[in-house]
This record gives structure tokens, C-alpha cells and sequence, in this order.
């Protein structure tokens, strides 16, 4: 063994020898260390495990078997092995890797482009052997870090396990609750469609005769209304008649229309001959039979009474909500509208300030200004209608009628009653069903963050996450609230998908895609959002800790070598 | 980073969201910028065709000194007169200056120094012919031909008319004048001629007197009587009125005007190259390498700009300008170096030379050949003419002339030719600390990471964003700590923010721009509302530079450095998103005077202060966006804003050529393009090519996804990985490449032609290219090629190897290369030897004491050559000396190592560790090493006999001794 060490060691310096001043000081350097590597006797760089496949001899194959090499060649700071498994211990190879024990502390295995490179890998200082640094041995103080900190999250494990396996508790019996519910509801379900579709028949029953009747009123209510019509019109003809019949000798001459301007149909300011006689049908006189049958018919939406007290308050009514409305309606929009963008614009500094909220808001103030728009023409309009209904108010049933109706109603009542239970039981079972197949993680054990929500502030933003509803995002000082998404899928890595999750399509954003959100899942006592950072515009990522994500540790404690 | 007036317009006032909308989709706004049609001085000068220019030559008024002839010129039409100097300089160059002979006021000139490192050394020329109508010069071995009648030069190299000076009569010099004032506008006025004297000077004379006074100060004191004086003198000569034309003494475009004070002030005249088909150079252009003809569209444009997503193909202005042009035939090449700051456009058109005027002035045009010949036609909007003619013979030689003017590019320190990491932007600390912890992750090296203008303080350059980088310094500790570097930007526009040291001072001190009524021009940028330090002024520069040291700018270190944005400069909400022209500068010149120097001043002053905070030790590293000719001796540029689209990648080859040909050696392109997101196999390939491009720096714009390495799937970071690690083992032969650069002042980047330059096949050749002399690149630029048809120079005698497999290729034919996804079309030229460090740290300069490995590239006759460079990566030492230069000779079986620079006392710790023999057709018996300290020992070897490779194990000689290989 010795014989073997004293060997590479003056390869070594034969190497070196030819190399330039500092070459000295490598020597020294190297046989130093290999003094104080004494007791370990594999090459540089290779690990426990590995270090049978470096037996001494006179020749060693590279793993790949793409070479056979002397001995003597391993750490020579040449690659011969395509695989650089001939170099283990020095930075030669270009895909080799270098393995530090770091007694004390975990082992690592690295890239062999980190040996000798001026910085302090290992913290056993085992890769910086060239004497160009000095690297402090610290494995002692991170190995106690280490194990203070793995102590810290077995505490933590252990505590946040605890908590999780009473989520996990809750979690089944909300589910063992939840499909017991269920399959009571499937029987209840069947009892009340029976139900509801007994009462449908029983409704439809009873709703025959009424209909019957009503209609049987209604048609009579018809025919009196066009009798009372009739008499209207004939009341009307009169009237009108009366009113043209200026000289009241019961014949209506032409000069008798030249006193109403409504028949100066070119508006010339005079009811000329032509025009007279147009409207009498070319008659130059007409009595009252022949008036009501051919010129009532050309005249009667023209022709005007004068009616002094009436027409003002008439007109007082209709031309204000009319024209006048409308144009008012326009100015606030502009007004208010306008002044906003320009002051946001002179502070440059709000360029944060996402420009999609600012849009929001516009948007909101016209859609209100509309709702108030529309609210105006409504009432305006059922006044109206009001009025005509009066007028000609269909008069009650009769007492026969009513008796039908109210069985009817009776009948409806009830089966609305039975179709609503119907529709509710089959609401709660979507629901429940729902809930069901919602992945709570394994065990269920997220079941309780369900229904909750969790809020981070940062500078700006408050950020909420709702597990398994919804991500959103709301200004600080106010503002309305942003959607980053809403629950889409556990995202995590194959190996365990439960540490991820993400919610998608969130609100649009400008130039970009939909805002979406992925949560990070830690281990932790309570159920805390983190942090939210926005790595990619509009991608957001969330740390959140959970008992739930108290996992117990699959092999943790290999860690600590067994090179200690 | 960034600009895009637009994406700001949107983040400053929602009221245009719409617009943002509308244009986002069709990419550069053309209207926001000028055709020549909607420029004055451009359309008078564009359409100026006269039969026979109205300008002669007085010869009677010549007077010839040693190294100059001066020479009046007449222009017939208005009787003006103008001053022409011809001067000789050494280096087969000549200079022709023209000027008014009596200015009613200067006109600018770039002082000396600023774009000229020096006084160009003038050389001795002799009349050698003179008659009533011409006069020869010779100087060297060339000769100026000056014709009177009308006024034209032709210069003569070799026996060859190589530039001709006016040859189509376009010479317009626009002299300066008084406003031609109206009767209605005398009345008005004060008084005739005072009146006509005020719209000159132009001043509304609104301050008070004393103000005035102030400044104008120094020289502008002195000129103004002078001024008075010449044009009191001017009135009295009858002056035929030239017709007045619409735009001359003021103009407006998309809402801003512009008052123009001098009137018209535009220089124009036309350079022809008989025998000539190409011409090159006068960059920034989005286009090809070989210029185009003009004649269908617009003039390629020279206007220093901040154009939101730039077009391909297109003469159109972008962010630098280099008023410099080659012309390159099989037997000659010659450049000329127009020395003016101000707008210009050059009109290009390829024709026939006519034989009959040059026969006049050399007789060797005879037989019935045609002539070819590149007609330009350039025209500035102020200054004066001032060409620098550069005679060649070749191409080496036209880059030492140039480099001899304006300088050459310092050797930068080696992290910046390594891999930089950029976006807009790393957000915090812990994401800086990521996106670092991932590259080592990854094994992949990196040198530099960026932060864009979100690290600032709401845009104020020198101060952090608390909140999200808390402690700075050690950010930056953290990073050096591994080799590393850190870049933040500073951008020239200075929030106006009475609370901001800088703005304050700079208000206080009178250092910004002002505008046209005196007050401090005021200007939409990132910040909002600013105010532009005025570079131009030396005290001003110096001020800047002082903010640079580690103690004024908080949270810095030596391991910080700069990155110059914006620096047109980018002003939002002026015309064509940059200053108005009527803003004044010191000494009272307008910026029009001096708009495309005005980047390379901020450029300038930020590397002095880079350098002074080390009082002088380190050398500095500054990119910028802008440039102007000389911005070469200040650092690395790239070409802006462009686009993650394949045509964005293809063009970065003609641009950075270009670049390359016009002096400005460091330069390169953002890695996947900085609008839009490039898919895996586009960002692949762009890594691929930038890998072999002078500066290498992936970045991204604030509204692209992330794209580090290890975001694409595994097939595309570990061909990225592998690209990124091909450029470090090169990077021995990139130093070398820069220092040399540094020297002579050619291109690391070089056109196939500048070393091939009897290869007529090669002209418009811009796919494929070198890197040095021993490297030829053919980056695959489209999507999904299978492979590329490579065209390998120097004809059958030429080898070439192929870098990843050695096979080996025979020049003077096209090859179908294949290209899958990993492979880099690289082929080492026969007869040359490339330094090369296999062993790949993290960064750079982890590895400077690695060993070398020397690959070997017989030629035809077995033999190579090559040389390579080592400092301390770092410092100005090597300015004194302090380096090593190695040269490799292989000749007859014999590598030998001999030093470059024997008085250096630098050493280095790093050995030969390999030698890779490319091309060696007999297997060697035996391998020895000896050198004058040590007898000779054998070396173990392997020898592939198909491939003709020999490998020489582990010579472990110090590099920098001398010795001798030898293969028997």
C-alpha cells in the first residue's frame, strides 16, 4: 500500500518537474495532503462506493471499456478515458465528477470542472488541493447547522404530521359523512320525483277546467270590448263632425276645413281648395252618414281638437323625457370619463398599476350608467301602460271561475313545492358528488383548507388563494379584485404530484396569456400563504404552508454518511 | 432592454391603450419616423440632378503646402465660394475637406480627439501635372487627379481610379445665409439687416441680457463678431437668390416642429467606385452585408434611433451610425470615412463607369471591357464635407488606415467575451441568486448576469430598488464570489425629481440639453419626465464619469459594470422618439449638429469612469446602444431591440459584419430576440450562432417568458450547454483574436472575402463567416434544417477540418454539411493552429491557469501556424508589456513554440496539455519534446490513421517557454 502511494506520488513529480516555478509549489502542496490522506487508500476524489472499481495493478479499463490505461495514469491530470473515469480526482476530464467525503457533514459528488478552480466546494476543502487557495475546513459547524436544522424538521414533521392526520381524520369522515348523505339522498330523490310528478299530473288536471274557463271569459270580455269600441268610434265621428260642422247645419262644406290647419298638407299656411276637397273625398259637402264612411277614415288621425287646458299639461308631460333626457344622459359620461386617465397619467410613477384594472373601472362606470339609463325608460314606459290598462280593465271572473283557479293554484303550489325539493336534492347531490371526486391530496388530507381562503400582502398587492376554488390578486390601496385562476390540477413532479397546485384562466392579460397561478406546497404548523412572486408576466407562484403537506419522511436519516 | 416607446406609452397613460393594441400587431410603426420625403433636406438633396454641376474649380487660386492644396470652388449659380483642402496623410490615405471660404458663422466639426484619436499624420504630395484644367497630385505611390471644369477629384491608386469625388456633379453645399425677409416680416422687425442678423443667431431673446452672456461664453463669444463681420461683408457681394423652397427654414413632422434657425445647412456630394460592384459598411441597417441599390426605395439612412421592433430588409435608421464605406474588388480595396454627426442618407446605385472621363486620368483604360461601378450620392443636414479616403490595396490594409483615425478596440477583459446572462429583468436578490445557483446546477458557465431598469430606485440610474435588492453589495459579493460579474444599466435621461442627487446637481451645474427658448429640455422616458446631461460638453463627461466611483454609487463594486441604454438619445414624446433637433448644446450648436455623436459620448464617459474608479488599474467593460465611428475604443455595442423570429437570427450575421468592417469589432446580438418568445429549436440555434459572434449576451424582453437553458426541454439545454461550452474553449483564441484586434484594428468577425478577397464568388456572402483567420462559421439559421450547403474557399489547394468530427474538406467547392440539432457548421482552416482551453469552469476566470491543448490544422504542405495571447485577464498591465505572446510554427514534422514578446516578465502557471495534429497522413514512430532547458523525452501518442489525427499526450511544458515538438 505504501508502495502504491510512493508510486503515484513521484508520477506525480515527474509530471511536475518539467512544468514551470509554481509547479514547486504544487509538489509541496500535494505531498502535504497526501501525508494527511494517509489512511485512506483510494484515488483522489473517488467515493467509498466507487472504490472498488480502482484496484491497484498495473493497468485499469475505463468504465465505458473505451480504454485500457496503465495504472499510473489515474489523476494524472490527463483524460484518457472517454467517460473521465480515469480521472476522479482532478478537473481533466470534462464530464468527470469528483467525490469529497466532508466528514462531519453530507458527502458530495461534482462536476471534476469544480477541482481546483479557486473556490471552496467541499467543505472539507478536499477539491482545492493546488495550493492557489486555502479553503477552511467547515464540514464540523455546517454538519452541526445540518443536524440542528434536520432535528428543527423532525420536530416539525412530527408536529405538522400530527396536525395532518387529524386533517386526514376530518377529511374521511366528511367523505364517510358526505356519501352516507348521499345515498340518503338517492332514495329521498326517488321519492320526491314520484311526488313531484303525481302533483304534475294532479296540476295538469285541474288546470284543464280553468283554462276552459277563463277562456270562455275571456272571449266574452273580447266581444264586449269591440262593441264598446264601435260606440267609441261613432262617439268620435260625432264629435268630429260636430267640430267641423262649424255653422252646425248638420253638413260639413269644404270652407268649413279651412279653419284647421292640421289639412294644410304642404304647409303652406293655407287649407286650399285642392286640399279641401282631397279630404271630402272630392265632395263639396258631406252630411253626417257619408262622413263617417269616407272621410272619417283619411281624417281621423289628423284632424285636431282644440282642447286649451289639456294640451299644456299634455305637452308639459312627453317632450321632457323625451329629447332632453337623453342629451343630459350624455354628459356625465363624458365628464367622468375623461378627468380620470389624465390624472393617473400625470404620475408616471403607477406603472404597475395594471392596465387592465384601470379598463375594469371604465368599463364598470358606463355599464352603471347604462343600468341608470334604462331604469328611467322603464318607469317612464310601465306609466303608460298603466293607464291604458285601466281603461279597458277585463272585469273578474266569475264566482265559478274562481273557485277553478283556486284549485289550480292549489294544484301548481304544490307541485312547485315538490319540483323545487326535487331540484335542491339533486343540487346537494351534484354537489356532494363534486366534493367526491375532488383529489384532496392523498388521504384527503387537504380536506379542511377547502372552503377556507389565505391572504399574502406584499408592497403592492393583496394575493388570496382559496384552496380548490380560486387565486386572486387585489391592490393594496383598494381597487377590485383580479382573478389569477381558478382550481385546475395538482402539478407537482411525478413522484409526487401533491406539491403543486395550480389554478388557471385567470383574467386576460394585456399581450400576454390568461394569469394563472402555481402553489408550492411546504411542510408547516399552520396553514400560511408565504410568499407570491411573479416570475413570468403574469405567471404566479405561491408558497404555501400547510400541515397538509406534513409528509413523513420517506429516508431521510441516510443522509449522514456512513463514511462519519 | 428595452424601449418601445409604445409598451411605455401604455404603462404611462391608459388612454392609448387602444393604439398600443392596434399597433402592437404590425411591429415598427413606420410612420413614427421620417421617409426622405418627409425630411427637407433630404428631398432638396435627393432630387438635385443638375446636368453638369454648377461648381469649378478656380485653379488660379491654388496654394499648395507640403502635405496640402488648397483650392477655391466656385459655384457658378450663386456665386458662392467654398474652400477645398486636399490633404496627404500617411498610410495611403488623403483627406478632402470642403468648406464655405467665408462662413457667416462656423460650421461644426467634431473636435479632434473625439472621433480622430489624434491629428491624422499628414504625408507630402507634389504637383506632378498641371494645366488650364487639372491638376495632378501624387503622394506615395497614388495620384489625385482635380479637375475645373466641372469640379471633380478622382484618386488614383495602383494605377487603378479606385474614388472619384463629384463625378456626377451632386456636390451641394447649402451655405449658410440670412432669412430672406419678406416686406411685411421687415416691418415687423427691428430693422433690415438686424433683423435678418437676429433670425440667424436665432435666440428669441427672451433671458436677460446678463444670461445671454453667460452662455455664450467662450468660443460662441468669439465667433459672434466674426460672424457679423463675414456676413456684413456677404451682403455687399450680389448673391444670385437662390429659390426658396418649402421646409428650409422650418418644418414640422407628426406634430413637432422644428425651428431651424440656420435655415438650410445640408452638405451633399457623390463618391463613385469605378471598378467596383460592392460596397459595404455604413452601418446601422437591418439588412444585408453587400449593400443594396437604392434606387427603388428610400436612401439607407444614418440617424441615430430607438425604432420599436425594427424591420429586416430595410435602409431605415436604427440605434448607431458609421458614416463609413468599403468597396472591395478581387485586387483592391478602399473605404471612405465621412466625418460628420449629423443626419445623413446615402443613395446607392450599381452602373457602368464611364470610360471616357476616366481615361483622362489614367490611360490604362483601354480595350472593350466594361467598367463597373458603385455610384453613392450622401448627403448630411449640417457640418461640413470632411473625407477621409482610404486607398488600401486590401482589406487588412483599409482596416489600419480606418484604425489609424478613429483607434481600435481596447482588449477587453476576458469576462466580457465569455457568456452574459441578461433580461428585463431578475426581480430581486433571490432571484438573481437563482437564476445563478441554476447555471452551476446545470454545469453551465456563465460570466456575467444583468439587470435591466427595474433594479432602480423609479428609474433612477445610480440608486436601488430597497425593496427588492436590499443589499446590493453583497448580491454582487455573492456573485464574484464564483469568478463572476454583475452589469446594471444607466441610461442617460435623468428624472426630473428635485429629491434625486443627480438631477438636482445636474440641474444646478447646468449640465443638461437644453432647448430651443434656452430653459432645460424636457423629454419622456422610462422615468417620466426628463432631462439629458449634455455629453458633448468635456466638463460635463467628466462630471458623469465621477459617479461611476465605488463610494458615489452605492451597492457598487469593482465586479459591477455598466450597460448604457437608450442613448440615441430615446426621448418618447419627441419627433421620431428622439431629441428635437433645435435643442442646443454647448457651445451653442444645435443637436442636429451633433445627434448620432451624442450616444457615443455617454458611451465615452461611462468607460471613463469605469476606468478612473480603479484609478486606472482595471480595464472596463460598458455596452451601449448607440455609436457613432470611434465608438469602437469604448466598448461592445449591440443591435437593439430586435425579434425571437428566425429572419431576426439570420440578420445578425450581416449586422455585426458590418459592424465588424466599419471598426467596431465587439459587438453582437440578443440571444432569441428580445420581443416575442423564440421556440426551443429557434433559441437553440441562436445560442449556436452567438456562440461564434464577437459579444454573446442572451436577453429577453419584461413581457416574454423566461428561457434560461434549463427551462427548454433537456435535448435543447444540453445543445446550449454545449455551444456556451465550445465558445469558453475558444475563449484563448478569442483573446488572442481581440488583442490582435487592439493592434491593427481588424475585425475578430470577418466577411469571407476579407480573407478571400480574390474570391468574386464570396462578395455577398454573409451565412457563412470567419472568426479570425482560422475559423469559418455557417450558423443554421432557419427552422428545421436537415442541412446546409457550405461553400469552403481558397480553392482545391485549400483544407479544411471539420471541428466536431476532423473530417477534412477540400476548398474551392460547396459541401452539403448536415445539421442536426446539436451540430455547428465549424470548419478549421488548413495551415493554422487554435489555442484552446478544454477544461470548462464556470467561469472564466476560474480557469485562467488552466493548461492548454494546441489543435493543429496541416495545410497542403503539412504545415500551420498560429499564436496565441495570455495576460491576467484583467488589467491595464498589459499595456506596459506584461503578457505573453506565443507563435506556433508547424513545419516539417516540427511544432515549435516561440515567443512574440520576449521582453514580457509575465509568467503563467499553465502547461501544454495536448496537441491535436489534424491532417498528418503517416503514423508517427515516435513523439519527443526538448527544449533549451531540458534534453529531449519522449511523448506518449495515439494516431487515428483513417481520420489522420494525431494525439500528443501530455507534453506538460509551461506555455509560455520555448520548444520543440517533433513527430518522427
Amino acid at each position: 500500500m505504501a508502495d502504491k502511494r510512493g508510486h503515484v506520488v513521484s508520477l506525480r513529480s515527474r509530471m511536475l518537474c518539467s512544468l514551470c516555478k509554481t509547479g514547486q509549489l504544487i509538489l509541496i502542496n500535494i505531498l502535504l495532503l497526501s501525508l494527511s490522506q494517509a489512511k485512506v487508500d483510494r484515488p483522489r476524489g473517488v467515493s467509498i462506493s466507487k472504490s472498488s472499481l480502482y484496484k491497484p495493478g498495473d493497468s485499469f479499463t475505463c468504465f465505458d471499456n473505451s480504454d485500457t490505461i496503465p495504472y499510473s495514469q489515474i489523476n494524472d491530470d490527463y483524460c484518457d478515458c472517454k467517460d473521465g473515469s480515469d480521472e476522479p480526482g482532478t478537473s481533466a476530464c470534462p464530464n468527470g465528477s469528483f467525490h469529497c467525503t466532508n466528514a462531519g457533514y453530507r458527502p458530495l459528488t461534482m462536476p471534476s470542472s469544480r477541482v481546483n478552480d479557486g473556490i471552496c466546494d467541499c467543505c472539507d476543502g478536499t477539491d482545492e488541493y493546488s495550493g492557489e487557495t486555502t479553503c477552511v475546513n467547515t464540514c464540523r459547524e455546517m454538519g452541526r447547522a445540518m443536524r440542528e436544522e434536520q432535528e428543527r424538521m423532525k420536530q416539525l414533521l412530527q408536529e405538522g404530521v400530527k396536525i395532518r392526520d387529524d386533517y386526514i381524520k376530518q377529511g374521511k369522515d366528511a367523505k364517510t359523512e358526505k356519501r352516507a348523505r348521499l345515498e340518503a339522498l338517492e332514495k329521498e330523490k326517488d321519492e320526491a320525483e314520484a311526488k313531484k310528478n303525481e302533483l304534475e299530473n294532479i296540476k295538469n288536471e285541474a288546470e284543464k277546467p280553468e283554462k276552459e274557463a277563463k277562456d270562455a271569459h275571456q272571449k266574452a270580455w273580447e266581444e264586449e270590448k269591440s262593441l264598446r269600441e264601435a260606440e267609441k268610434e261613432a262617439k268620435k265621428v260625432e264629435e268630429a263632425f260636430a267640430e267641423l260642422d262649424s255653422n252646425a247645419d248638420g253638413i260639413i262644406t269644404t270652407s268649413e276645413l279651412a279653419t284647421h290647419p292640421e289639412f294644410d298638407k304642404n304647409s303652406d299656411g293655407q287649407v286650399s281648395e285642392q286640399e279641401q276637397q282631397e279630404y271630402l273625398e272630392d265632395h263639396n259637402s258631406v252630411d253626417i252618414k257619408t262622413f263617417q264612411e269616407k272621410v272619417w277614415p283619411n281624417i281621423k288621425d289628423i284632424i285636431k281638437f282644440p282642447e286649451p287646458e289639456k294640451e299644456e299639461s299634455a305637452k308639459g308631460e312627453a317632450t321632457p323625457p323625451g329629447e332632453e333626457m337623453e342629451e343630459g344622459a350624455e354628459f356625465p359620461e363624458e365628464a367622468e370619463v375623461a378627468p380620470s386617465p389624465e390624472t393617473k397619467s400625470q404620475g408616471g410613477e403607477d406603472e404597475d398599476l395594471g392596465d387592465d384594472d384601470d379598463e375594469e373601472e371604465e368599463d364598470y362606470d358606463k355599464d352603471d350608467e347604462d343600468y341608470e339609463k334604462d331604469d328611467e325608460d322603464h318607469e317612464y314606459g310601465t306609466d303608460e301602460k298603466k293607464e291604458e290598462e285601466e281603461e279597458e280593465k277585463m272585469p273578474d271572473y266569475d264566482e265559478e271561475t274562481k273557485v277553478l283557479i283556486q284549485a289550480a293554484d292549489n294544484a301548481r303550489h304544490e307541485f312547485t313545492v315538490a319540483e323545487q325539493k326535487f331540484k335542491d336534492l339533486e343540487n346537494e347531490m351534484n354537489d356532494l358528488n363534486h366534493f367526491l371526486t375532488l383529489d384532496l391530496g392523498p388521504d384527503d388530507a387537504f380536506y379542511p383548507l377547502k372552503g377556507q381562503c389565505f391572504e399574502y400582502t406584499d408592497r403592492e398587492y393583496v394575493y388570496k388563494l382559496c384552496p380548490f376554488d380560486k387565486a386572486s390578486q387585489r391592490p393594496k390601496n383598494g381597487g377590485s379584485e383580479t382573478s389569477l385562476g381558478t382550481w385546475g390540477k395538482w402539478t407537482g413532479p411525478e413522484e409526487n404530484i401533491y406539491l403543486k397546485m395550480k389554478y388557471e384562466r385567470g383574467q386576460g392579460c394585456w399581450n400576454g396569456p390568461d394569469r394563472s397561478a402555481t402553489i408550492t406546497l411546504h411542510c408547516g404548523m399552520k396553514n400560511e400563504l408565504r410568499n407570491v412572486a411573479e416570475p413570468n408576466r403574469c405567471e404566479y407562484t405561491f408558497d404555501f404552508e400547510t400541515p397538509a403537506a406534513c409528509t413523513a419522511p420517506a429516508k431521510q436519516s441516510e443522509d449522514i454518511h456512513d463514511e462519519l | 432592454m428595452a424601449l418601445s416607446m409604445r409598451s411605455t406609452v401604455y404603462i404611462l397613460n391608459k388612454v392609448l391603450v387602444v393604439g398600443v393594441l392596434l399597433s402592437y400587431v404590425a411591429s415598427v410603426d413606420k410612420s413614427n419616423f421620417k421617409t426622405c420625403d418627409q425630411s427637407g433636406f433630404c428631398k432638396r438633396q435627393r432630387a438635385y440632378k443638375p446636368d453638369q454641376s454648377p461648381y469649378v474649380a478656380l485653379l488660379d487660386s491654388v496654394q499648395i503646402e507640403p502635405t496640402k492644396m488648397k483650392v477655391q470652388l466656385l459655384n457658378t449659380q450663386n456665386q458662392v465660394r467654398l474652400l477645398l483642402e486636399v490633404i496627404g496623410l500617411e498610410r495611403n490615405m488623403a483627406r478632402v475637406k470642403i468648406n464655405e471660404l467665408n462662413p457667416i458663422k462656423p460650421r461644426y466639426e467634431i473636435p479632434v480627439g473625439d472621433v480622430l484619436i489624434g491629428d491624422p499624420k499628414q504625408d507630402k504630395i507634389e504637383i506632378s501635372h498641371k494645366d488650364g484644367g487639372s491638376i495632378s497630385l501624387a503622394f506615395q505611390s497614388n495620384k489625385i487627379v482635380l479637375q475645373s471644369k466641372p469640379f471633380r477629384i478622382d484618386f488614383v491608386a495602383s494605377e487603378h481610379p479606385v474614388v472619384s469625388l463629384n463625378a456626377n456633379g451632386l456636390l451641394k453645399f447649402e451655405h449658410l445665409r440670412l432669412k430672406t425677409v419678406t416686406q411685411e416680416e421687415k416691418k415687423e422687425q427691428a430693422g433690415g439687416f438686424l433683423g435678418g442678423l437676429y433670425s440667424w443667431f436665432s435666440k428669441p431673446f427672451r433671458g436677460d441680457e446678463k444670461q445671454e452672456g453667460e452662455n455664450q461664453e467662450g468660443q460662441g463669444a468669439e465667433e459672434r463678431p466674426e460672424g457679423q463681420e463675414q456676413a456684413a461683408e456677404e451682403e455687399k457681394e450680389p448673391e444670385a437668390k437662390e429659390p426658396e423652397e418649402p421646409d428650409m427654414w422650418e418644418e414640422s413632422f407628426k406634430g413637432h416642429s422644428d425651428s431651424k434657425p440656420n435655415g438650410p445647412t445640408s452638405v451633399g456630394i457623390d463618391i463613385s467606385f469605378p471598378g467596383f460592384e460592392q460596397v459595404y459598411g455604413i452601418p446601422e441597417h437591418a439588412d444585408s452585408l453587400a449593400l443594396r441599390s437604392t434606387k427603388d426605395m428610400d436612401p439607407y439612412r444614418l440617424y441615430n434611433l430607438d425604432v420599436f421592433e425594427y424591420e429586416l430588409d430595410s435602409p431605415a435608421a436604427l440605434y448607431g451610425a458609421v458614416p463609413v464605406m468599403l468597396a472591395h474588388n478581387e485586387k483592391q480595396t478602399v473605404g471612405v470615412f465621412w466625418q460628420n454627426p449629423s443626419e445623413a442618407w446615402i443613395d446607392i446605385s450599381h452602373n457602368l463607369a464611364d470610360k471616357s472621363v476616366l481615361s483622362k486620368v489614367v490611360d490604362f483604360v483601354k480595350g472593350g471591357d466594361q467598367i463597373p461601378q458603385v455610384d453613392t450620392h450622401w448627403f448630411f443636414e449640417s457640418g461640413i464635407v470632411d473625407i477621409f479616403i482610404m486607398l488600401g490595396p486590401g482589406p487588412a490594409d483599409v482596416f489600419k488606415q480606418y484604425a489609424a483615425l478613429t483607434g481600435t478596440t481596447p482588449l477587453p477583459p476576458m469576462f466580457a467575451l465569455a457568456y452574459h446572462q441578461s433580461r428585463w429583468n431578475y426581480n430581486d436578490e433571490e432571484d438573481v441568486s437563482n437564476v445563478d445557483a441554476n447555471f452551476d446546477k446545470h454545469d453551465i458557465p456563465y460570466d456575467v448576469i444583468w439587470l435591466d431598469i427595474e433594479h432602480t430606485d423609479g428609474k433612477r440610474y445610480f440608486t436601488w430598488d430597497k425593496s427588492k435588492f436590499p443589499n446590493p453589495e453583497e448580491m454582487v459579493r455573492n456573485i464574484s464570489a464564483k469568478g463572476r460579474k454583475m452589469v446594471t444599466i444607466v441610461d442617460p435621461h435623468i428624472k426630473k425629481d428635485d429629491h434625486y442627487k443627480i438631477y438636482k446637481e445636474c440641474r444646478d451645474l447646468g449640465h443638461f440639453i437644453k432647448n430651443k427658448d434656452g430653459n432645460d429640455y424636457d423629454g419622456w422616458c422610462w422615468p417620466g419626465s426628463s432631462s439629458w446631461p449634455d455629453f458633448t460638453k468635456p466638463a460635463i463627461r467628466q462630471y458623469w464619469a465621477s459617479k461611476f466611483a465605488v463610494e458615489e454609487y452605492e451597492g457598487s463594486t469593482l465586479d459591477l459594470h455598466t450597460w448604457n441604454d437608450m442613448n440615441e438619445p430615446s426621448v418618447f414624446n419627441g419627433p421620431e422618439i428622439t431629441m428635437h433637433k433645435d435643442a442646443k448644446h454647448d457651445g451653442g450648436w444645435e443637436h442636429r449638429d451633433v445627434h448620432n455623436i451624442y450616444g457615443m459620448f455617454v458611451h465615452q464617459a461611462t468607460v471613463e469612469g469605469m476606468v478612473a474608479r480603479t484609478g486606472g488599474l482595471l480595464r472596463p467593460f460598458v455596452l451601449s446602444r448607440a455609436f457613432f465611428a470611434g465608438s469602437q475604443r469604448w466598448g461592445a455595442v449591440w443591435t437593439g431591440d430586435n425579434t425571437g423570429e428566425w429572419g431576426h437570427l439570420k440578420v445578425s450575421m450581416p449586422m455585426i459584419l458590418s459592424l465588424s468592417i466599419t471598426g467596431i469589432t465587439f459587438s453582437g446580438a440578443d440571444v432569441g430576440g428580445f420581443f416575442k418568445n423564440p421556440d426551443s429549436e429557434l433559441l437553440t440555434r441562436w445560442y449556436q450562432a452567438a456562440a461564434y459572434q464577437p459579444f454573446f449576451r442572451a436577453h429577453a424582453h419584461l413581457d416574454t417568458r423566461r428561457r434560461e437553458p434549463w427551462l427548454l426541454p433537456e435535448e435543447n439545454m444540453k445543445v446550449i450547454r454545449q455551444a456556451i461550452r465550445e465558445r469558453y474553449a475558444l475563449l484563448p483564441y478569442w483573446y488572442t483574436l481581440f488583442y490582435k484586434a487592439e493592434k491593427d484594428g481588424g475585425p475578430v468577425m470577418r466577411p469571407l472575402w476579407v480573407e478571400f478577397p480574390s474570391e468574386k464568388g464570396l462578395f455577398k456572402e454573409e451565412e457563412t463567416f470567419m472568426i479570425g483567420d482560422a475559423l469559418m462559421v455557417r450558423p443554421v439559421t432557419a427552422a428545421g434544417t436537415q442541412g446546409v450547403n457550405v461553400f469552403f474557399p481558397g480553392g482545391t489547394e485549400q483544407y479544411w477540418y471539420d471541428t466536431d468530427t476532423t473530417e477534412r474538406v477540400f476548398g474551392g467547392a460547396a459541401h452539403y454539411v448536415k445539421t442536426p440539432l446539436d451540430k455547428i457548421p465549424t470548419f478549421q482552416r488548413g495551415g493554422s493552429i487554435i489555442p484552446k482551453k478544454e477544461r470548462i469552469r464556470r467561469a472564466s476566470n476560474l480557469g485562467r491557469h488552466d493548461p492548454y491543448t494546441l489543435v493543429v490544422a496541416l495545410d497542403r504542405k503539412g504545415s500551420a501556424r498560429g499564436d496565441l495571447y495570455i495576460d491576467d485577464y484583467h488589467t491595464f498591465h498589459y499595456r506596459k508589456g506584461d503578457f505573453i505572446y506565443r507563435e506556433f510554427i508547424f513545419k516539417d514534422k516540427v511544432l515549435e513554440n516561440k515567443n512574440g514578446n520576449p521582453g514580457s516578465t509575465f509568467t503563467t502557471p499553465s502547461w501544454l496539455e495536448k496537441v491535436i495534429i489534424m491532417g498528418l497522413s503517416t503514423s508517427p514512430s515516435a513523439v519527443t519534446i526538448s527544449s533549451p532547458k531540458s534534453a529531449s523525452t519522449s511523448l506518449g501518442f495515439t494516431y487515428d490513421s483513417v481520420k489522420m489525427i494525431l494525439t500528443i499526450r501530455k507534453p506538460a511544458v509551461n506555455i509560455a517557454e520555448d520548444w520543440t515538438i517533433s513527430i518522427q
